[in-house]
């Protein structure tokens, strides 16, 4: 039990700077977007009352809006089914046969702590055409392979798998990480009492290690899952959605409506839909995980 | 846990080198690939940037250059916009980790220390705001500064920002902080010692490895931040560094060495800090990961 009995000012005063900021900036601005999408409005004239036109347009007018949906989910889910088995199997070796294991994890994670804006501009300059000194196609000349290069980021059918290699790339490190560290903490003893009865090697894996992590493996289902719903920063520095809205995200379409064509009531209805969409997403993974936790332990 | 993991691992290694030597070499290329992978763009960029314009288009991505291109760093340092863009994100990164670590501190020990029903639900509220992103309050949080006439001041990131990283830092603390036996603070009371005083001398002092972990997530997270620095601030002399790097780069179009230089030059404080520091970053994110 808790023993610091105090006066409820004293609680007023420890939690509410904290949590005064917190409200105000993070759920008051939720509920202002959904006032502001029920209006017509463009910032500086008088805003106009819309109902529920805005929102009636976004999921039956918008010729951009589904395949930002469907960008979207295209970049949460492949990040998923690639990086995560990778990361795992990469973590598994590493923390089997590695000696120094902590001098290759730390390497692999270089990326992740770079600004996007770096690592966005490093990929673009890489992804460039061989005559802007592009590396990936100055590679492929090289090789002899000059029908596969591409303007990887320019050309409509590439430039969204480009965009989604970047993120692998940067985040992998991430992943193997979490997955690393997981693996390290399971207790020694239980591979030890597996292979006296005869689990070794990548049986022991298949029995052992992946059941044991699969709590963790969910962190990493959900940083790569709800990271990608997110992070459209990388998208505004390569391609701003472009080209023809090829790599249009969700969040890159609401901030173009809002802060290009500023129709900020447009703009604010999407908000609406990526802030009940991330929270769906959670809800979803969260649930398919108690099913997978409750069938393994 | 560490030596039963090493010791593990050696006994599992020992255990294979004596059965699969092919599929060890195979591991082992595996692995070093993906270590060339992930680090040669990064070598590549600092090889870029001191290429001339000619070397960099000609196509020859693997050699070195034929002299090395200072004027490049020149061109990228000339006029003292890096050295504004640095200070600016040390200022904004600074004052958001020391306010995060004082504000969620403050929480956090209230949610765990004291006798009061509705911790919980605070915690709670914390706890769902951590899944709401960031870029949707972009547009109801433009329209508010400007409101009240903050926009384009340091005040509106370092706010958002602050804000952004209370949920994370109060579970991280409020965890920690569970740990404590009673005691410390029945004896603190016997000692006449008031609740401000149990938090700043006794609570806090023995708390630095959640401190530092949300150090170094908050440092992370905001020193690389773009997105609301390059919504909210217009003025070159507020920029921060990731905003400045794109401005530079979108400036400077067709002098690739130099934008190599400035990308570089962008790089580097935030690598320095990880060679030096790389056991704690990695520890941290992986907790600041978990308690996510």
């Amino acid at each position: 039990m808790k023993v610091l009995r105090v006066k409820p000012w004293t609680i007023a005063a420890f939690v509410g700077p904290g949590l005064l900021l917190y409200v105000c900036l993070v759920f008051v601005p939720i509920l202002v977007s959904v006032y502001n999408g029920m209006f017509d409005w463009n910032g500086i004239g008088a805003s106009e009352w819309a109902g529920f036109a805005n929102f009636h347009k976004m999921l039956f007018n918008d010729k951009v809006f589904w395949p930002a949906v469907n960008h979207t989910l295209q970049m949460a889910i492949l990040s998923l089914v690639i990086q995560l088995p990778v990361a795992l199997f990469v973590a598994i070796l590493i923390s089997r046969h590695v000696r120094r294991a902590n001098f290759l994890v730390t390497s692999y994670f270089l990326p992740v702590i770079l600004s996007v804006v770096v690592i966005g501009q490093l990929w673009k300059t890489i992804l460039n055409p061989a005559s802007q000194g592009g590396m990936i196609n100055q590679i492929l000349d090289k090789i002899g392979l000059h029908a596969w290069t591409h303007s990887w980021l320019t050309e409509p059918k590439y430039a969204m798998y480009s965009i989604i290699l970047v993120g692998l790339w940067q985040y992998l490190g991430y992943h193997v990480l979490i997955q690393f560290t997981g693996i390290q903490n399971i207790p020694a003893d239980i591979y030890e009492a597996a292979r006296i009865d005869g689990a070794d090697g990548f049986k022991a894996d298949r029995y052992i290690t992946v059941p044991m992590i699969v709590p963790i493996f969910k962190i990493s289902v959900v940083l790569s899952f709800i990271g990608s719903l997110q992070s459209f920063d990388r998208i505004l520095v390569m391609t701003a959605g472009g080209p023809a809205h090829a790599t249009e995200v969700l969040a890159s379409h609401m901030y173009y409506q809002s802060f290009l064509s500023l129709k900020y009531g447009y703009g604010s209805a999407i908000a609406c839909f990526l802030v009940v969409f991330s929270l769906a997403a959670t809800v979803v993974v969260n649930l398919v995980f108690n099913q997978l936790e409750k069938r393994y332990t | 846990m560490s030596q039963t993991a090493v010791a593990s691992a050696q006994q599992t290694t020992a255990a294979n080198r004596r059965r699969f030597s092919v599929s060890r070499i195979l591991i082992y290329a595996l692995l070093a690939i993906l270590f060339v992978t992930q680090l040669y763009p990064l070598l590549w960029l600092v090889i870029y940037s001191f290429k001339t314009n000619e070397e960099i288009l000609s196509g020859s991505f693997f050699s070195l250059p034929a002299s090395w291109q200072w004027v490049n760093y020149e061109n990228a340092l000339g006029g003292g916009s890096y050295w504004k863009y640095l200070g600016n994100s040390v200022i904004v990164t600074a004052v958001t980790i020391a306010a995060v670590i004082v504000l969620s501190g403050m929480v956090a020990f209230a949610i765990s220390r004291f006798r009061w029903k509705y911790g919980q639900y605070v915690l709670l509220l914390f706890l769902v705001g951590m899944m709401i992103p960031l870029q949707s309050t972009l547009l109801p949080l433009m329209l508010m500064f400007k409101h009240i006439d903050i926009l384009n001041t340091r005040w509106s990131i370092i706010l958002p920002y602050i804000a952004f990283q209370t949920p994370i830092s109060v579970f991280i603390l409020a965890g920690f902080f569970q740990t404590f036996p009673n005691e410390i603070e029945e004896s603190a009371i016997v000692d006449g010692a008031g609740v401000w005083r149990i938090f700043t001398r006794i609570i806090l002092p023995v708390s630095v490895p959640p401190v530092v972990t949300v150090c170094i997530l908050t440092f992370i997270n905001i020193w690389n931040e773009y997105v609301l620095a390059a919504t909210f601030i217009s003025s070159e002399r507020l920029k921060t560094l990731p905003f400045g790097v794109y401005s530079f780069v979108s400036q400077y179009s067709v002098n690739y060495g130099a934008i190599g230089a400035f990308l570089v030059l962008g790089a580097l404080p935030v690598v320095i800090v990880y060679f030096l520091l790389a056991e704690k970053i990695t520890k941290g994110m992986v907790a600041g990961a978990v308690k996510g």
